[in-house]
């Protein structure tokens, strides 16, 4: 009886809020094309260090448009996260995704909310989508931590600013705020380490399963390699190599808590944090396309889920890793939707000690948590992750099932957004 | 308050004649409108107060809405469940005087062109619109309303403006508001998504504001715009994006999707709404037209009509009467009439 379900549809889809408002299917909702990754490699040593990030990006969105069958000329505008570029990478960037395909006709914006910069520039698009300014959108995001991360990596605080507590604690190196945490909510070192061991053996596991084939997309990187000679060093031949990235090179075998017990911390002598219980310096890109679903549906293009909000708040910058725990209840609160709604958290583990904490204050079950591992063995190409999570929570989650990703972002803040499978 | 049982038939709309003070026509439906018959009731307000039933009409799906002609006091035109449109003369008893089979599903609004007269409107949950003549045994014209990208394409109704004998608007159930002008080659106007893409069930012109348009959606909510302020085909060469414009008010307050409204026609600011929660409610726009600055606090007023017992679908003005006299029908086989002042 169609009439009978007609009536029922004018009476049960008008729910503001809640699982069916998440998963209810609309003409005008934001909804995710695609969303793709380029394999994540270590800072200093992995594939991807002889290139700077315009070109990772360009060789990722060439890639991307490749396989995602869309005219670029209708892309509405393109949002790129970027945290340690001069100037959020502006200028190389826009020349980056010109070179990989898009017209100039389409605009182009570089966003900086530190290590949500992807996932801002999701909301940006999503926004954009909403608003009615656009139709389609590409949000990405790249970061080259070979090029730009170490000492100078960050701008100084002029002095006379410094005198305020307030503005001095946004100096405060990222391992010392884990520690504060670690020691303000005591989460001693033990915990940590088996929840950073976890995360190798989950990435392990993927890894060994397949897991990420889909959501990686291979690219050819030109390698040099010194060939020695023993006898003579006149002699050693520079040989150049081109070699395709499909695998990220962070996750490695047999971690185990006892094998993590050995490594010496790295912030504070008494300290907990050490460089097997911390995020990784990676290098990689990845990046998604977003339209209203009218559009999309108009245009043929799959739809492989929906973009349902966005939140982003501030918390103390001396223990900046507390973000997820405060910007998860937000999110959830404004959808309506209640902690186990949710199938699967993609959390940054920018740290063990700070990815704990956020997931005992929201109450949520470990098991949903990263369940192919996170920052911890993949790495944290600071401005990719937002994208990367997405782009890893889509192929978790099953066709109706509701996902959140997460992270904390230096200088104090907690960013964390809900989408839905499809 | 007068009431009037529809005993049997469950009431789906209800329309006060444009020639006499007293006349009113009833569409319903037998079974909630879910299968069997329907029924036109033809009602008249007696000096004494009492509702005497004149005559009905016996149809074979249920009836959605009716029109009255506004150029022959005794005819009235019927939406028809099976697709169908009547047109019934209350001097010629028991069977239609005319009927046009073009609709390829359920009939869900007629619309009679308040100043040209001549025309009348229908729209279909096939998703299109048909413009008809009284005088002509097919119709002038179709609208084709929905777009085939979309699942559930129903127009759940399509209204003429009072103000221009070539435009009309149309709410759909795939979100969407269209409005129309039939002297255009390509007659879609404008179109936008007005309650965030939820099911659009209704809309009504208003009377003295020329551009202004209320429709009201399975949100829960009843929207105000202008259509100055909704982009036009013409207006961007580009592809126009369809998301909301700008609302100028919106009125919240039922507890479920509003079935109908209607301005009044007495007073520009002033509008009547049925829900499936039960309730008709006349809402006092509060907006200052000088200050279309949108903040929708406190810029609304309602007052609550609660007699009825299940969903309120139908609802009218009454024209020659006192301002704020309405009548109203509903799924519990009831019509009331009701003066909104004593609210």
């Amino acid at each position: 009886m169609e009439r009978l379900s007609q009536v029922q549809t004018h009476l049960t889809s008008a729910s503001r809020g809640g699982v069916q408002a998440a998963k209810q299917k609309n003409p005008d909702d934001v909804v995710i094309v695609a969303a793709y990754r380029t394999a994540i490699t270590k800072g200093g040593k992995g594939l991807f260090k002889d290139l700077k990030s315009d070109e990772i990006l360009y060789k990722f969105t060439k890639k991307f448009l490749e396989k995602v069958n869309v005219d670029p000329a209708k892309i509405g505008d393109v949002a790129c996260g970027n945290v340690l570029n001069k100037g959020a990478g502006a200028t190389e960037h826009r020349a980056a995704v010109l070179a990989a395909g898009i017209p100039d006709s389409v605009p182009f914006i570089a966003i900086n909310r530190q290590c949500s910069s992807s996932l801002t520039a999701v909301n940006d698009i999503a926004n954009k989508i909403l608003a009615g300014q656009i139709d389609i959108g590409y949000a990405c995001g790249v970061e080259s931590m070979t090029s730009h991360y170490g000492p100078g990596a960050l701008a100084e605080i002029s002095p006379n600013l410094k005198k305020d507590v307030n503005a001095k604690k946004c100096e405060i190196p990222m391992g010392i705020t884990n520690e504060n945490i670690a020691d303000k909510y005591h989460i001693d070192r033990k915990v940590q380490d088996e929840f950073a061991a976890a995360s190798y053996n989950k990435a392990e596991r993927s890894i060994e399963l397949g897991l990420f084939k889909d959501e990686i997309l291979p690219v050819e990187v030109e390698v040099t390699e010194e060939e020695e000679n023993d006898d003579d060093e006149e002699d050693s031949k520079v040989v150049k190599k081109t070699v395709i990235v499909d695998t990220d090179s962070g996750p490695r075998k047999g971690v185990s808590p006892q094998s993590l017990a050995k490594i010496r911390p790295a912030f504070k002598k008494t300290g907990s944090t050490h460089a097997g219980n911390s995020s990784q310096v990676s290098d990689g890109a990845s990046g998604a396309l977003l339209a209203r679903r009218d559009v999309a549906e108009k245009l043929g293009l799959p739809i492989v889920g929906k973009y349902v909000a966005y939140r982003v708040l501030g918390v103390p910058p001396e223990i900046m890793g507390v973000g997820p725990g405060y910007a998860i209840p937000q999110v959830l609160e404004a959808t309506g939707l209640k902690v186990d709604d949710v199938s699967v958290y993609e959390i940054n583990e920018a740290f063990a000690a700070q990815a704990l904490f956020s997931i005992h204050k929201v109450g949520i079950d470990i098991n949903k948590v990263n369940p192919r591992g996170g920052a911890i063995a993949l790495g944290h190409p600071l401005a990719a992750t937002g994208t990367r999570q997405l782009a890893t929570l889509l192929r978790e989650l099953k066709t109706g099932e509701i996902g959140v990703t997460s992270m904390c972002l230096g200088t104090g803040m907690g960013a964390a957004a809900v989408f839905v499978k499809e | 308050m007068l009431s009037f049982r529809t005993q049997g038939y469950n009431g789906y709309s209800v329309k006060y004649s444009p020639y006499f003070d007293n006349k009113l026509a009833v569409a319903t439906a037998a079974n909630f409108g879910l299968v069997g018959n329907g029924r036109l009731y033809v009602l008249s307000i007696q000096a004494n107060g009492q509702i005497a039933n004149d005559l009905y009409f016996d149809t074979q799906d249920g009836l959605f809405d009716i029109a009255w002609s506004e150029m022959h006091e005794n005819h009235v035109v019927t939406a028809n469940g099976d697709g169908s449109v009547k047109l019934f003369d209350i001097t010629v008893p028991k069977f239609p005087i005319m009927q046009w089979k073009e609709h390829q599903r359920e009939v869900f609004s007629t619309a009679w062109n308040l100043a040209e007269k001549t025309t009348f409107a229908s729209s279909s949950w096939d998703g299109t619109i048909k413009i008809w003549s009284p005088n002509r045994k097919q119709s002038l014209m179709t609208l084709q309303a929905g777009k085939p990208q979309f699942q559930n394409n129903c127009a759940y109704q399509a209204t003429f403006s009072p103000h221009n004998p070539n435009m009309l608007m149309s709410v759909n159930a795939n979100g969407h508001v269209q409005l129309w002008d039939t002297r255009r080659p390509d007659p879609e106007v404008a179109d936008f998504i007005g309650h965030g893409g939820a099911e659009t069930l209704c809309c009504d012109w208003n009377k003295y504001r020329s551009t202004v348009v209320a429709t009201g959606g399975v949100d829960k909510m009843i929207k105000l715009w202008d259509f100055r302020m909704v982009p036009t085909k013409d207006s961007t060469p580009m592809a126009v994006p369809q998301a909301a414009p700008v609302p100028l008010n919106q009125f919240i307050g039922h507890d479920f999707a509003v079935r109908r409204v209607v301005w009044s026609p007495h007073d520009g600011c002033e509008l009547l709404s049925c829900s499936y929660d039960m309730t008709a409610r006349v809402w006092h726009d509060q907006t200052d037209p000088n200050t279309r600055i949108c903040r929708f606090k406190n810029h609304s007023k309602s007052k609550v009509f609660n007699q009825h017992r299940e969903f309120v679908v139908g609802g009218d003005y009454s024209l020659w009467g006192e301002p704020g006299w309405a009548a109203t029908t509903g799924w519990d086989e009831m019509v009331y009439i009701w003066d909104s002042k004593r609210l």
